[in-house]
């Protein structure tokens, strides 16, 4: 093949990823409930819009622990022990659109309709 | 093991040397954007120059022995998993193009097999988390495989030429 054949291939390639990337980003609907998954079981389920004062709970896994702090509408991981805390780097999660996701514990917290079907998959 | 000469070994060994160096500097580097999973990929660098400098065997060696060892220096149990699956599925897709790549395409087994990497990653977190919400990242992952990609691989087609002396050596090596 033509390089010129490669690159238009390659291009084409990173522009619908882009396009993706640009949707999943645009359909983003704010707040629901709150399912924190830790192994791929479901720990906790929050209702975010009826958290009336800021908490915290802590998530132990046999990975280790994350602290994940709760107020009005929103969630986020505030602190963890594993060791490139992207979990925490991801701020706050506030639409379905990007869960946070702790790869070294296999940590995700993700917002799901108050009554839309589960996305788990067993 | 037979038909390993003392010069490819020693070879191999530097060249797993200088994978495991870049891996493990690179794990120093903070993430440069919130998405999990993300990173540069630098140690691809050495697995691309390897494939078309010496060959699948060598590269196999050099690329398993980094994972290994990598995930001993800076990593952890589940890191190694995913490393394992995205170096196996980008060590594929970089053995099929060897065949079909000029010189000046080198570069394309960098992107190429970063994205496979990204690929192969992503199919481990779908059996480790047992969800498809981490799938969102997946168009993400696969912008920046690209963009990394580009860089290693263009890096590893301008190493080519200039390191040709030792591959030179290497394959008269092996003749005899």
């Amino acid at each position: 093949m033509k390089t010129r054949t490669w690159i238009i291939l390659i291009a084409a390639f990173t522009l619908t990823a882009l396009a993706a990337s640009a949707w999943i980003l645009m359909s983003k609907k704010s707040s629901g409930v709150a399912q924190v998954l830790a192994d791929g079981e479901l720990v906790r389920t929050i209702d975010l819009a009826s958290v009336k004062e800021a908490y915290t709970f802590e998530v132990t896994t046999e990975k280790g622990t994350n602290v994940i702090l709760v107020e009005p509408g929103r969630i986020c991981v505030k602190e963890a022990d594993c060791k490139d805390h992207t979990c925490v780097k991801m701020g706050w999660l506030q639409d379905q659109a990007t869960p946070i996701v702790c790869l070294p514990h296999k940590l995700v917290i993700r917002i799901v309709d108050a009554d839309g079907p589960d996305a788990v998959v067993q | 093991m037979k038909g390993f000469s003392l010069k490819r070994l020693t070879l191999d060994a530097v060249l797993s040397a200088v994978a495991l160096i870049i891996f493990v500097l690179e794990s120093r580097i903070p993430n440069l954007a919130p998405v999990p999973g993300m990173k540069l990929g630098l140690a691809n660098i050495v697995t691309v120059w390897s494939m078309f400098a010496l060959g699948p065997l060598d590269t196999l060696a050099v690329l398993l022995i980094r994972i290994i060892l990598g995930s001993v220096f800076a990593g952890s149990v589940t890191s190694f998993f995913f490393s394992l699956a995205g170096g196996m599925l980008c060590y594929l897709v970089q053995l099929f193009l060897r065949k079909i790549l000029n010189p000046k395409q080198i570069f394309v087994a960098g992107i190429l097999g970063a994205v496979a990497h990204n690929i192969g990653q992503m199919i481990v977190a779908l059996i480790a988390f047992q969800s498809v919400s981490v799938l969102v990242y997946l168009p993400f992952l696969l912008v920046s495989a690209v963009l990394t990609g580009a860089l290693t691989g263009l890096t590893a087609q301008f190493l080519l030429p200039l390191l040709e002396k030792a591959c030179h050596a290497m394959k008269k090596d092996r003749r005899e």
